[in-house]
């Protein structure tokens, strides 16, 4: 096992084809969204009134008396208020659009961290014990017969051995990967908003006169 | 989070009483709203929140939407809002607008 082969391992490039995937798919959903906002502001009417007529004529006030026979008029004003008939604008016509956005800068980062580790170690230990036991008693036998002890000789022998090993590996593997991405309102775009063109046939020649 | 202006749309079409449940709603979660239609409030909430309107059943959609100041009638929209901003700003959390659209 290799931890060069573990990196290579490590799915690259489905990670960011899964990235780049999910971007695509939420820019599409948000740009549907602002084209149903689209939708709905063109349907949504309101009465707007273009033009407020306000006329003031004179309206004079009671004369005030100054004392010693002098009085003043003041200068009234009478307002009358002419509201032009409301016509029916859609919201998107007055100038509220759908608000755009979209994906600017998209980072993926990945982090892993891999490590192995292989332990050995022996340790052996032997024992080993000689016992010799002789025994040696006077009279009686054979042996004493001519003139020599009796006795009897006995030896043991023991030993032991202890061998240990141990061989210990472990391996750890650690990842984790970050994905952020910047979301942004943007103007809309040119091809999804109707251009308004105002004809003005109040003057002669006709205006005309062309809005996004 | 930014404070965004949305269009909302109501589930099943405009009524009176549902057009004030969403109203409450909006008010109830720190939003005001800046001018009633006949399609929906249009509101101004705080993007974090939105969400939490959008999951609404009475709440069909929830656009996003911003102001153009070249429109026909911007100053009008402008002058609405602001006008329905102060009532709600100095009335509490109480206080609605009435229908614009």
């Amino acid at each position: 096992m290799g931890i060069g082969k573990d990196l290579l391992d490590v799915p690259f490039g489905d990670m960011i084809f899964s990235m780049a995937n999910a971007i695509a798919n939420s820019q599409r959903k948000l740009d549907a969204a602002s084209l149903r906002t689209l939708r709905t502001l063109a349907g949504t009417k309101f009465d707007f009134i273009p033009e407020v007529t306000e006329v003031l004529t004179p309206k004079p006030l009671d004369p005030i008396d100054l004392g010693g026979g002098q009085t003043v008029t003041p200068t009234g004003v009478d307002i009358k208020v002419f509201p032009s008939p409301p016509i029916k604008l859609t919201l998107l016509q007055a100038g509220l659009v759908p608000q755009f956005y979209q994906f600017t800068e998209s980072i993926i980062e990945v982090k892993i961290s891999l490590s192995s580790k292989l332990d050995i170690s022996h340790s052996s230990e032997v024992d080993i014990g000689l016992e010799v036991d002789t025994k040696v008693e006077a009279g009686g036998g054979l042996l004493s017969f001519f003139g020599g002890p009796s006795g009897s000789v006995s030896t043991s022998f023991s030993s032991h051995v202890n061998i240990k090993n141990s061989i210990t590996y472990s391996y750890t593997a650690e990842g984790s990967s970050l994905l952020r991405t910047t979301l942004k309102p943007v103007p809309p775009p040119v091809r999804f908003m109707p251009r308004f063109i105002t004809v003005n046939a109040l003057v002669s020649p006709p205006a005309i006169n062309t809005s996004e | 989070m930014a404070t965004q202006i949305y269009i909302i749309t109501l589930r099943g079409g405009y009524t009176h009483e549902s057009s004030r449940d969403v109203q409450r709603l909006v008010r109830g979660l720190g939003g005001y709203i800046l001018m009633a239609t006949r399609t929906g409030p249009i509101i101004a909430i705080d993007e974090s929140r939105a969400p939490l309107v959008g999951r609404n059943p009475l709440v069909e959609f929830l656009g996003p939407v911003t102001l153009n100041p070249n429109g026909v009638a911007a100053g009008i929209l402008t002058r609405i809002f602001a006008e329905n901003l102060s009532k709600q700003i100095e009335g509490g959390a109480g206080s609605q607008p009435g229908l614009n659209g």
